[in-house]
């Protein structure tokens, strides 16, 4: 296993390390918490962080499966394409934003603002989410096994909202609705997957009252 | 104000019933209240009684069977109703049976200070003499990101598409823009909705996808837009330019984000977006993966890392507080910044919006111009004005003012063939440009009309390198201010420019724009 040590390093150093050793899979990377916009863009690949990431964490990841063993910082796997990213900690705020495709998971809490503009991507969070979490959500899968704050799915357009605890209040555009046995299913797979612990019928759902709430 | 007189009546006798058929109609005499229409009792005939007790209520107009009436202002609708204007008056009337707010497209309707109080000094004997147009040589290169990325842009004229994004035009459009950039060594940008595929070889003047027919010389170059609705936005999709342009807002609708209705949100569109198809795409105001001027910084070096350092990072402002967010700009790394002034143009915004919001033109760039001093980058950064663009002279004027090049946009559509009817939102333009539908994008053959766009780009460069040239230069990097005179008062208040006659800059301009510092209560 290659180990890249970035302490005191900038991120044009380390990230034309990443880009160097990306076929000697995986990669570690320690003492990396200052670095924002660490593994950006990888197209394939494994990176693991050791220790807590900095912001904007996996930002653009297009194929990589990146992991991190403490917490990371803001705006985590920000417009991912692609690929795989793994939180063992906390995310802060805004993460798995303007994400297309891949899978986020969070093993412990996430911020405000998470999966704002999904847009085709998994983003499971294992914990509780803070307030606006799943704003104008365009299409995928937000699963929170714990409980969501305030205006949660807030004007949601498309996709599927999975909740397993309370949330504070629903945001506009929502609608919950029954699970099928196809959520169940589902909701099954990402848990055996990710190994988390949760029972899927006990989750809601939350759909999109409409796809055109703005105008007529 | 009185109103007699104020409006011309005229009745279309050929459709008119009564004309036809006298008795047989009299809708326009028994409805209109002010006795500007008579009926003869004997004969049934309908006349003009009194064109003078018309005051253009037009209720008339809507009453008529035969649509046969028309009311129109005598004089100048502004003079004869202002501000009860029949636009006014219409606006009102919607909006009181719809409970709706006007969107349209396009930019500002009404007069709104501009270039045009803003003359050009030529040179004579006391100034540098002037140069020789037909024979001697201009240099109007501009390059940006030299020194600070791997490959510069090096843009053979001072001219840039700005940024219009796929979705609010059409695919053909798209690609004629790419086509004129292509034939005139300029940037065409692909906006904020993602990439049309062709843009990639069509703007550097090949013809096909393994970029090995050029047919276009000199080649141009693509920007890539990164904003707030990340549409269609990748990997990939960064490193397919030459440039990526970071977007904070733009003259039509500052602080707003971006608006394509669903109307014209098509199973391509969508698919690009990754939208419902015929459900709106709102750009959000802000980025949600912003929070301080911090984020953006490192915002910046991950799109800089992402695009392996090779390119320049651009900046689009609306006009908001142009000497301050130029300066953060400049702090967050930009190699270039684009300020677009009220008088730019959209696909589709709120009315109130495009008409009231932001800062004119003229007067984004003195304060623009001063943080770049400030900052000792002047000419370094490059500073592009966009908003109302129109030809040569208002690219010069915006030269000498101190940016280093223009953007056409609201021009680019009309030399496509826009007749600017304000409609781009609904989808239904005749000529293909801010059309969706088929039968209208047929009408717009992309080489035809890149063409068109090279040739007015190529005009527009002449018209530069005149007025360049009789200013007594021979490179727009060394126009200046002294290069032109204010007209009337308010161009000099607004502008700084010396006021022709006087000489001189207002009192309160003479030591030069001077930075006013936002209070932290105020931010």
């Amino acid at each position: 296993m290659t180990v890249i040590n970035a302490k005191a390093k900038d991120l044009k150093t380390i990230s034309n390390k990443l880009k160097e050793n990306l076929n000697e899979e995986p990669i570690e990377v320690t003492n990396a918490s200052h670095l924002h916009g660490l593994v950006a863009g990888l197209k394939h690949g494994e990176v693991i962080i050791q220790g807590n990431a900095g912001d904007y964490f996996g930002v653009l990841n297009a194929g990589a499966t990146i992991r991190v063993t403490g917490d990371s910082g803001n705006y985590t796997a920000d417009n991912m394409t692609s690929g795989t990213i793994i939180v063992d900690g906390n995310a802060g705020y805004g993460a798995g934003q303007y994400c297309y495709d891949g899978s986020v998971i969070i093993y412990g809490d996430a911020g405000d603002f998470t999966a704002t503009m999904n847009k085709g991507a998994v983003i499971i969070v294992a914990g509780n989410v803070g307030d606006e979490t799943g704003t104008y959500m365009l299409d995928g899968d937000l699963v929170v096994v714990g409980d969501a704050g305030e205006n949660f799915a807030n004007f949601l357009i498309r996709g599927n909202v999975y909740i397993g605890g309370k949330w504070k209040s629903l945001g506009h555009n929502t609608r919950v609705e029954e699970l099928t046995q196809g959520d169940i299913e589902k909701l099954s797979g990402y848990f055996q997957t990710y190994d988390i612990k949760a029972d899927p019928t006990k989750f809601t759902k939350i759909v999109a009252a409409s796809e055109k709430p703005f105008y007529k | 104000m009185t109103v007699v007189g104020a409006f011309c009546v005229s009745v279309n006798r050929e459709v008119c019933i009564n004309s036809r058929m006298p008795g047989k109609c009299a809708t326009c005499a028994e409805i209109c209240p002010h006795g500007v229409y008579a009926l003869d009792a004997y004969t049934g005939e309908m006349r003009i009684r009194n064109y003078n007790a018309c005051v253009g209520c037009r209720i008339c107009a809507e009453f008529c069977p035969e649509d046969a009436i028309r009311i129109n202002p005598a004089e100048s609708e502004y003079i004869a109703r202002y501000p009860w204007t029949l636009a006014t008056i219409e606006e009102i009337h919607y909006k009181a049976q719809t409970g709706e707010y006007l969107l349209r497209g396009f930019g500002t309707q009404q007069p709104t200070p501009h270039f045009d109080t803003i003359t050009v000094v030529p040179s004579q004997i006391a100034s540098p003499e002037p140069r020789d147009k037909y024979r001697e040589a201009c240099d109007l290169e501009v390059v940006i990101g030299e020194g600070t990325c791997e490959k510069p842009l090096h843009l053979k004229l001072p001219f840039v598409w700005p940024a219009m994004s796929f979705g609010a035009l059409s695919k053909e459009a798209k690609m004629a823009l790419a086509i004129g950039a292509a034939q005139t060594g300029i940037a065409t940008n692909t906006g904020e909705g993602g990439l049309v595929d062709e843009e990639m070889w069509l703007s550097r003047g090949y013809i096909d996808e393994d970029f090995t027919k050029k047919e276009w010389e000199p080649g141009g170059y693509l920007i890539i837009q990164w904003s707030t609705g990340r549409w269609g936005v990748s990997t990939d999709y960064l490193n397919s330019g030459d440039a990526v342009e970071v977007k904070i807002g733009q003259g039509a609708k500052p602080g707003m984000g971006g608006h394509l209705l669903g109307s014209k949100v098509t199973e391509e569109i969508a698919k690009v977006r990754g939208i419902p198809v015929g459900s709106d795409a709102l750009s959000p105001c802000r980025y949600y993966d912003v929070q301080t001027l911090e984020d953006m910084k490192n915002m910046v070096e991950f799109l800089r890392d992402v695009t392996n350092y090779q390119y320049p990072i651009l900046f689009k402002l609306g006009p908001s507080r142009p000497y301050d967010d130029v300066a953060a700009c400049i702090e967050l790394g930009a190699d270039a910044i684009s300020i677009d002034g009220l008088v730019g143009g959209t696909g589709c915004s709120p009315d109130i919006v495009t008409q009231g919001v932001g800062i004119p033109t003229i007067a984004c760039l003195p304060p623009a111009v001063q943080a770049l001093k400030d900052h000792g980058v002047h000419r370094k950064v490059k500073l592009i004005a966009l908003g109302g663009i129109r030809n040569g002279l208002d690219a010069f004027k915006a030269m000498a003012m101190g940016a280093d090049a223009v953007g056409f946009g609201s021009a680019a559509e009309i030399a496509m063939g826009c007749r600017v009817c304000y409609a781009c939102q609904k989808g239904n333009c005749p000529y293909g440009i801010t059309s969706q539908k088929p039968e209208m994008r047929s009408r717009l053959d992309p080489i035809e009309v890149g063409q068109q766009l090279a040739n007015f780009i190529h005009a527009c460069a002449e018209e530069v390198k005149i007025l360049t040239m009789l200013s007594g230069h021979n490179s727009i990097a060394d126009l200046s201010t002294e290069d032109l005179r204010a007209m009337d008062m308010n161009t000099a208040a607004l502008t700084g420019l010396k006021l022709a006659g006087y000489d001189r800059p207002l009192s309160f301009w003479e030591e030069g724009y001077k930075p006013v510092a936002i209070k932290a209560n105020e931010k």
